[in-house]
């Protein structure tokens, strides 16, 4: 059947949709169905996010996981990026590089969550460091696949028009390849969140996978959920950032 | 060959090339060719599809080498990419994320030169080809034809001794087609260039060349050399002369055998 739906009348829906569940979901609590402990009303979420706001403890535990994901993700990006494009115009550099990526890309983040606190404790650093871990392999394995989509016609208009190796890496690869690039960073950055969100469960004292463990430890159910709903939110903001970002870095595409 | 004396500008001697490939085995691209190319000729080579001329073009950039015989250019060797020799291509490979400005200004760039100096010398060129107004548009914002303005542009602005073009406009219309073919005409008669030129179009081989080279099926050699004397400028009433009828024949016939050839080898 063809859609009649436009633009805004898909987002009046979608408004209906959510305002409809929030409002189920409060009436089913307010009549007792369900054990507060196990499932609190919306209403008493909002009650505990006023709460935390007015103690500070939100802020503070929100951007304690946002600037965790910022500086592990930025640093695993820099040095994937140069990285994957020297590893993606060299044959010989890949076949060095090659079987450390394919032993390291399959462990996941989770796993390098006890040697990093053997190593350097439940400090930053260990933060970084298990952001850094989940995000490099795959980020330089969507690098590396990036560089194989640029069209050698432009590296031979680029070396005939006196390029050297490495004005093609930069002229050439780089730029043509950015878009991918972008899009893989995207999807690596939601990673990058589960990373430090399972890295903050385990051992933390703040952050927003504490707040959620801690909640848990005093039978907050509603702090827990506030704190999922917290994350949901974050991931929203910094993608729509990234989007004006990415529009910005690519006038091209426009 | 040389009649005015002196060395030629590119020479082949008994240039073969064997590409390999998986599934073909080895494939002769090119067998025994030699070639003389004056300074300041304009040389057109016409041939059947998949005769070797993009490889003959290839091979004289420096983006492939020959498995034996030589390529000159001015009596060295041509052993890497040759920036004497600018390469316009039919897909005009223009960076899609350069404007025509920063398209036209690539080569100084790798030259190092300054901002300022680039922009100066690549405003000239756009203005040259007629895209005044157009330096901050991007690639994909303009027609066949402009690309391939700007692609010429990008090229001359490096000032390469030598112009490649491998069938430059067989991608736009007529019209455009015509247009940038006077175009170049003008170019070629102002910047004396020395220009090889690949088509697979008579009238355009006729139109253009002092030099018309007919190249034989696969492996390719030079089945015949036509000198192009017809009278400058080349329009319409040259084109309806007894002369231009009579060289279109002869062309014509030694393509057409060459033709049926590579479709033989092809069914076989």
């Amino acid at each position: 059947m063809p859609s009649k739906i436009g633009k805004g009348g898909a987002l009046l829906i979608s408004l209906a949709s959510v305002f409809l569940f929030v409002a189920g979901w409060e009436i089913v609590c307010r009549m007792g169905v369900i054990e507060p402990l196990f499932m609190p009303a919306p209403s008493r979420i909002l009650w505990r996010a006023q709460k935390m706001i007015e103690a500070g403890t939100l802020l503070q535990h929100t951007l304690a996981s946002a600037r965790r994901v910022m500086v592990g993700f930025m640093v695993s990006s820099l040095v994937a990026i140069p990285v994957g494009i020297l590893i993606g115009s060299s044959r010989f550099l890949k076949a060095i590089f090659d079987p450390f990526i394919t032993l390291l890309r399959p462990l996941p983040s989770m796993s390098w969550i006890p040697l990093s606190l053997l190593w350097l404790g439940i400090s930053e650093t260990q933060k970084y460091s298990i952001v850094f871990m989940g995000s490099f392999a795959p980020s330089l394995l969507y690098i590396i696949e990036a560089t194989k989509n640029i069209d050698p016609l432009l590296i031979r208009a680029a070396r005939n028009l006196g390029a050297s190796q490495v004005d093609v890496m930069r002229e050439v690869i780089l730029p043509g390849a950015l878009p991918q690039i972008i899009a893989g960073l995207k999807v690596m950055l939601g990673i990058a969140w589960t990373c430090i969100i399972s890295a903050e469960l385990v051992a933390a004292r703040e952050g927003l996978g504490f707040m959620i463990m801690n909640g848990k430890e005093y039978f907050q159910t509603d702090t827990v959920m506030l704190g999922m709903v917290l994350i949901s939110l974050t991931v929203m903001i910094i993608d729509l950032v990234f989007r004006r970002f990415e529009r910005k870095l690519l006038p091209w595409t426009r | 060959m040389d009649q005015v004396g002196g060395s030629p500008k590119i020479s082949l001697v008994n240039v073969t090339k064997v590409y390999h490939s998986k599934d073909k085995g080895d494939v002769q691209a090119l067998k025994d060719l030699s070639l003389d190319i004056r300074d300041g000729e304009f040389v057109v080579i016409v041939g059947a599809s998949g005769c070797g001329k993009t490889t003959l073009l290839n091979l004289v950039a420096g983006f492939d080498r020959v498995t034996s015989g030589q390529v000159l250019l001015d009596g060295q060797e041509v052993t890497g990419i040759e920036p004497e020799c600018g390469m316009i291509f039919q897909q005009y490979a223009l960076f899609p994320w350069k404007t025509v400005q920063e398209n036209v200004e690539f080569g100084l760039k790798m030259k190092r030169w300054s901002r300022s100096r680039r922009r100066e010398r690549a405003g000239r060129f756009i203005d040259m080809v007629g895209l005044t107004g157009f330096e901050k548009a991007y690639p994909h914002h303009l027609s066949g034809g402009m690309k391939q303005r700007v692609s010429i542009a990008r090229s001359l602005a490096t000032d390469p001794k030598v112009m490649l073009l491998d069938e430059p406009f067989a991608a736009l219309d007529a019209m455009t087609r015509q247009v940038l073919q006077e175009q170049l005409v003008r170019i070629y008669e102002k910047h004396k260039k020395t220009i090889v030129f690949i088509t697979h179009s008579i009238d355009e081989a006729l139109l253009l060349s002092s030099r018309i080279m007919v190249m034989t099926a696969r492996p390719g050699r030079i089945a015949q050399e036509i000198i192009n004397d017809l009278p400058h400028p080349r329009n319409a009433d040259v084109q309806l002369s007894e002369r231009y009828m009579e060289l279109k024949r002869t062309i014509w016939n030694s393509v057409q055998a060459e033709v049926l050839k590579s479709m033989e080898v092809e069914t076989r």
